[in-house]
């Protein structure tokens, strides 16, 4: 049986040890994820850690006389021990569920759609990883430079059902070489090449790209002192100011709750710029629709355009909770698939245009330092260099930033570029992520460096 | 104590295997939230598997499943040494068996109150907590939860390793957002999962609660109408619920040795740390003393021996401002030859140990909390951060914390809201010139510091006293 197949049966069996147990007036929704992967680390273009990893859980949630309880389990696979393990996570759902106060904001479930996506992939033999991952990188190697990260590969599934029938299935077969090259005087590029048709010649191609910009991060580098920069921030980049449209960010709760950083754009205290357009696009085809309800959202929904809040994420809770609709958004209310609209700029003359100011193609640990006013601080991290003349001069020492959501997308935005890149969701917190997002370059003027 | 677990392994193992070892992790957790008198959320769940590892002509290899069902543990154990027996010729170091020592040895978190409450009274709690805190129309949200983990980790191995540990874990939180036009203010209780510890349900305060949820409340709204915090360069005193993250981003991870080695490299960051600094280096001022100690009860990472085996010990790590130890495991003082600690930990059952911190505290000094403040002349007293970022070589960091008072000739004066600092991580620990005595000392924990490739995301402990540093850049929210 087939990784995929055998994640599908866990999921079905899953389902059918909760439905099939279900007493009159109670209702359930199933939320499950599943992965059969292979890991491997790397460092110094040698294997530091390598392994596999095979798990699949269902989390669900429990209605019953207004109370709700979710409850989890994982799905092994043995089928006695499958049944053990619903059977004891649905006695304590519903164990606890009247101890609880009532959920004055209970959604039961309402969707009855079915769907079922499967995407399969051609991936390196597991046990030739190390031969198909370093060989090439030792072109990396040869241009003096340390190969250092990760790859990952196999399937990774979601799956979403609930009590009225509804079910849906997602399931691909991806890889990831998640990497970078370190030159010895501390300067790196990184990169990632994803997808679910594995090409040598494609990865070695991209490795023999990393070429000219180690040379350029080899020369000495310059000290920026701080102050205002005009800068063109790449794509992936850019990519590191994406989870602020959701944390803090975009949905209908965290702006009703007041922690929202975009709660300004809303009341119409600030503005983006008319260029700047966000959207969720589920036309990336990196991610499933549904929720954990079993929802299927809109094909696509603008969030932000023509200098304004076009919509929030809303999740039928808060839909219920303040009186308006969803749009079908997972509980945590985060956007999902996002894409930004292109611009006039080319991106080949993205550093002509900067005429003296900064390249970044990457930064680090981005954290909101002020929600009021919408500041966001972070670094500058891999292949960020000083450009002057419309031409790059040296990398620079990193740069600590102060900026406003307000300013980088709104009155400091000078152009985006023409070309976008579709950039997968590289996390592997418990398990290896889906989706993507589908990003521009930015040219911005005045980019606050404080430190 | 685990003989099961040493019959399965046995009966995992292809033939002539130089070591192997199996970690079994079986997780029950539990979590009561509520927002604005009402309930939000509850939930429940176990979670259940082990991570089979090989050893091969100086390669580890692992599989990680959700079941001990014999045959699935012997392709599991199949699949990790075909891995290893790949990767032999490309690893990037040989290692023997001595990086996974035969310890026996039992650990169970000390627990007053070992009944759990019920459903019924968590739930009821964090209902009260937020009730509490709805003391204004301004208070815009109030939310409050309690969390708990039980986590039995059990580990046997071809060379007689066995252990067995069950942990037990509890996090309380609580927060009021305060709102007044444009200006909105966040206060919690020492960060949104700050209190979180090993114990039972004697961490679930029942009693005192309520008030100091109201307290919260109180400062939430006193923030609106405060100042801004100013810009300045001024003495910086932290109260402990700040150094937590402060040791834990300036001191913790740059000297987890797999840092220093490069493994992090694309990820989590490298360090301005290198080996040739351990032994030597002023970290600090003299005033400065870190240690890593897992053996502490109720502090969030204590357990008595890491992931791989090797037994918990406390160890200085910066001693009268100098480096003398880093946070390496047994894997990675091999590959660096250095001295370290027993840290290599994973996150569960279905990830390999890399080097971690555990307990990494600041040991108190001799001031009393009126002598640390009276010794500064103009300063800001900050608690509780808000915001947290730095380089990945962890020199050049910004924190942000809730409340902030200033300081005025050795007295706090009024209350400044949005306080941010800015420095570099040595020449800010050099600049250290009080720490608070035991009396200042507070104990507190992260249930979700990130690392790894693949990801993962642990428990810390940081336990420290109130601390002051001369000349720091300070400054306030303006936009």
């Amino acid at each position: 049986m087939s990784e995929m197949r055998d994640l599908e049966v866990r999921f079905d069996r899953a389902c059918s040890l909760l439905f099939g147990e279900l007493l009159p007036g109670e209702s359930l929704a199933v939320d499950f994820g599943g992965e059969a992967s292979h890991f491997l680390r790397f460092n110094s273009g040698r294997v530091r850690q390598i392994g596999a990893v095979l798990q699949a859980g269902a989390r669900f949630t429990y209605y019953r006389d207004g109370r709700t309880i979710s409850s989890a389990f994982e799905v092994s696979g043995d089928e006695r021990l499958d049944a053990e393990r619903a059977a004891e996570a649905l006695a304590t759902a519903r164990r606890e569920a009247p101890l609880l106060p009532e959920d004055p904001y209970q959604v039961l479930p309402s969707a009855s759609g079915r769907s079922s996506e499967e995407f399969s992939g051609r991936l390196p033999d597991p046990n030739l990883l190390p031969h198909e991952v370093l060989g090439p990188g030792e072109a990396v190697t040869r241009a003096g430079a340390d190969y250092v990260g990760i790859h990952s590969q196999g399937a990774v599934c979601r799956g979403a059902a609930n009590s009225l029938g509804a079910r849906h299935w997602f399931t691909t077969e991806t890889f990831c070489v998640d990497y970078s090259a370190w030159l010895p005087n501390g300067k790196a590029v990184k990169s990632a090449y994803a997808g679910r048709e594995w090409d040598p010649a494609e990865y070695a191609r991209r490795l023999a790209a990393a070429r000219p910009r180690l040379e350029a991060l080899s020369k000495p580098e310059k000290v920026i002192p701080p102050g205002g920069y005009r800068v063109y921030i790449a794509p992936d980049a850019l990519n590191e100011f994406i989870p602020f449209f959701s944390w803090n960010g975009l949905g209908e709760r965290c702006m009703r709750e007041g922690e929202s950083a975009w709660l300004a754009l809303r009341e119409g205290r600030r503005s983006t710029s008319p260029r700047f357009r966000l959207s969720q696009d589920f036309g990336l085809g990196t991610e499933p629709r549904f929720n954990e309800l079993g929802e299927v959202a809109p094909a696509t929904l603008v969030l932000v355009e023509n200098g304004r809040l076009a919509a929030t994420v809303v999740s039928s809770r808060s839909a219920r909770q303040y009186g308006v609709a969803s749009n079908a958004a997972p509980e945590e209310e985060r956007v999902r698939s996002p894409a930004i609209d292109g611009g006039s700029l080319d991106e080949k003359k993205a550093i002509e245009e900067i005429g003296e100011g900064l390249y970044l193609s990457n930064l680090h640990y981005l954290n909101w330092s002020d929600n009021d006013s919408g500041r966001i601080t972070g670094m500058t991290r891999f292949a960020c260099f000083w450009v002057e003349g419309g031409e790059i001069a040296a990398p620079i020492k990193d740069m600590r930033f102060d900026e406003s959501i307000y300013h980088l997308f709104g009155d400091k935005l000078v152009d985006l570029s023409r070309q976008r890149s579709l950039l997968p969701d590289t996390g592997t917190y418990f398990r290896r992520g889906l989706g993507g997002a589908l990003l521009p370059g930015l040219l911005v003027e005045d980019f606050a460096f404080t430190l | 104590m685990s003989s099961d677990l040493k019959r399965l392994l046995e009966a995992a193992l292809p033939p002539n295997v130089q070591w192997a070892g199996l970690r079994r992790v079986r997780t029950s957790y539990r979590g009561y939230h509520a927002k604005d008198g009402k309930f939000e959320s509850a939930f429940s769940g176990a979670d259940e598997g082990c991570m089979i590892e090989v050893l091969h002509d100086g390669q580890f290899g692992y599989a990680a499943i959700s079941s001990t069902d014999p045959a699935a543990l012997r392709a599991a154990a199949e699949r990790a040494l075909s891995l290893a027996k790949s990767a032999a010729p490309l690893a990037v170091f040989r290692f023997g068996r001595e990086v996974r020592p035969p310890t026996v040895l039992a650990f169970e978190t000390p627990r007053s109150r070992r009944a759990a409450y019920g459903a019924d009274v968590l739930s009821r709690q964090a209902v009260r907590l937020t009730e509490a805190m709805r003391i204004s129309d301004r208070i815009v949200q109030t939310a409050a939860g309690f969390e708990t983990r039980d986590i039995e980790v059990e580990i046997v191995s071809t060379s007689g390793a066995d252990i067995r540990q069950r942990l037990h874990i509890v996090s309380c939180a609580f927060q009021a957002v305060a709102r007044d036009g444009s200006v909105t203010q966040r206060r919690t209780a020492n960060g949104m999962m700050g209190r979180t510890s090993q114990g039972g349900y004697e961490l679930v305060d029942l009693e005192r609660g309520e008030a100091e949820a109201a307290r919260i409340a109180e400062q939430s709204l006193e923030l609106l109408s405060a100042a801004e915090c100013p810009s300045t360069r001024a003495d910086l005193v932290l109260a402990p619920d700040q150094m937590a993250i402060q040791i834990h981003e300036s001191v913790g991870h740059p000297l987890e040795l797999d840092r220093i080695l490069g493994d992090e490299r694309n990820y989590a960051g490298s360090s301005f740390v290198t080996l040739g600094d351990i032994g030597s280096l002023r970290y600090g001022s003299e005033l400065m003393n870190i240690t890593f100690d897992p053996t502490i009860g109720r502090e969030a990472a204590s357990y008595g021996a890491d992931d791989i085996g090797n037994p918990a010990r406390k160890e200085h790590i910066v001693k009268g401002g100098i480096l003398v130890r880093a946070l390496g495991s047994l894997e990675s003082q091999a590959r660096a030859g250095r001295p370290g600690v027993a840290n290599q930990r994973a996150q569960d059952w279905f990830r390999t140990p890399i080097d971690r911190m555990a307990n990494l505290n600041l040991e108190p000094g001799e001031s009393r909390f009126e002598d640390v403040v009276g010794s500064v002349e103009k300063g800001v007293y900050m608690e509780t951060n808000r915001s947290w970022s730095i380089d990945d070589h962890r020199n050049k960091f910004q924190f942000g914390c809730e409340y902030g008072r200033l300081i005025e000739d050795g007295r706090l004066t009024r209350t400044v809201r949005n306080p941010n600092y800015r420095g570099v991580s040595s020449t800010f620990w050099r600049s250290l010139f009080k720490v608070g005595d035991a009396s200042t000392f507070g104990v507190f924990g992260t249930p979700n510091c990130g690392k790894g490739e693949p990801n993962q995301a642990v428990t810390t402990g940081h336990a420290s006293p109130v601390c002051a540093f001369h000349g720091v850049e300070i400054f306030g929210g303006a936009s």
